[in-house]
């Protein structure tokens, strides 16, 4: 691009572009990022649920705090990786909602070790999850997102009709309807952007 | 009557840089290159030029250990553009 004066037409239509350029797209790019948590989840979750019925030792469940040690250094050189230049308010946005959640998250977890009984450990999260699923998903509007959210958020009241192993099964599903499969939708539709 | 297109906005490169960071909270020196397709050496240029004129801020610093330039928009830099889409559709108007 040089630096010359310009006619109306050409000024139109470089606004018109360099706007275009940044819409939206910027938070569309976070696919990589729910496969992430997604498989993290998915595989530590049936990892607990096999272990638990193969030899019913409780101290299994160990096991969950899996999910954030591996998840958040994951996440940390995911968003590394993909740097992206720019921020949009509705990026950052989205951004303060997951450490929102993160902390409460993390806080629920601590818990358990003060009273285990306390609250529906596996219903709680999940629908706090969820919850930051649907929020995303609407704040970039997009809908694939949104109802993977809101159908979690349906989902999750069935952990409380469950026991036992049922529940962790149940838990582990999540991941695929709330993460995998609108982060693999989300990547699809980033790419196809990025072609256009 | 035909209002003045700010003679800071109306051209080529500079417009493009105050489009984008309308659109975004903050943008490094890269992203606007790229999204420009300008060289280092003019967008530096042009960028010190809204920067005097206050209708961006630069913030100098570091990503790890590679020097990084941060460039947010002001208030000033946002009416002046608003100002100038106005401008922009009073010739429009006048030619329909």
């Amino acid at each position: 691009m040089e630096e010359r004066n310009l006619t109306q037409n050409e000024s139109l239509e470089i606004i018109t572009r360099m706007i275009k350029e940044t819409r939206n797209n910027l938070e569309k790019d976070g696919g990589s990022i729910y496969l992430l948590w997604g498989y993290v989840w998915l595989f530590v979750s049936l990892a607990i649920y096999f272990l638990l019925m193969k030899t019913g030792d409780y101290r299994m469940q160990w096991l969950w705090f899996a999910i954030p040690l591996i998840g958040y250094p994951g996440m940390i050189y995911l968003l590394k990786k993909e740097k992206r230049g720019a921020i949009t308010f509705a990026g950052r946005v989205i951004g303060n909602i997951w450490i929102v959640i993160g902390v409460v998250a993390a806080l629920l977890s601590l818990y358990m070790f003060i009273d285990y009984k306390a609250f529906p450990i596996l219903f709680t999260m999940a629908l706090l999850i969820n919850t930051g699923v649907a929020m995303s998903g609407l704040i970039i509007k997009f809908k694939p997102i949104i109802i993977a959210g809101f159908l979690g958020i349906l989902l999750s009241f069935v952990i409380l009709m469950l026991n036992g192993l049922d529940q962790i099964l149940i838990f582990s599903l999540f991941a695929v309807i709330m993460l995998i499969i609108p982060g693999h939708i989300l990547n699809a539709a980033s790419r196809k952007v990025k072609k256009a | 009557m035909f209002k003045d297109l700010d003679p800071l906005l109306h051209s080529q490169l500079r417009l493009a840089v105050i489009s984008i960071l309308v659109s975004v909270e903050e943008a490094d020196f890269v992203y606007l290159r790229e999204k420009t397709g300008s060289t280092g050496g003019n967008l530096s240029v042009q960028l010190e030029k809204l920067n005097e004129a206050g209708y961006i801020e630069i913030e100098k610093g570091y990503s790890g250990k590679r020097p990084r330039t941060l460039c947010r928009i002001t208030e000033i830099g946002r009416n002046a553009f608003e100002q100038y889409v106005e401008a922009l559709k009073s010739y429009f108007k006048a030619t329909t």
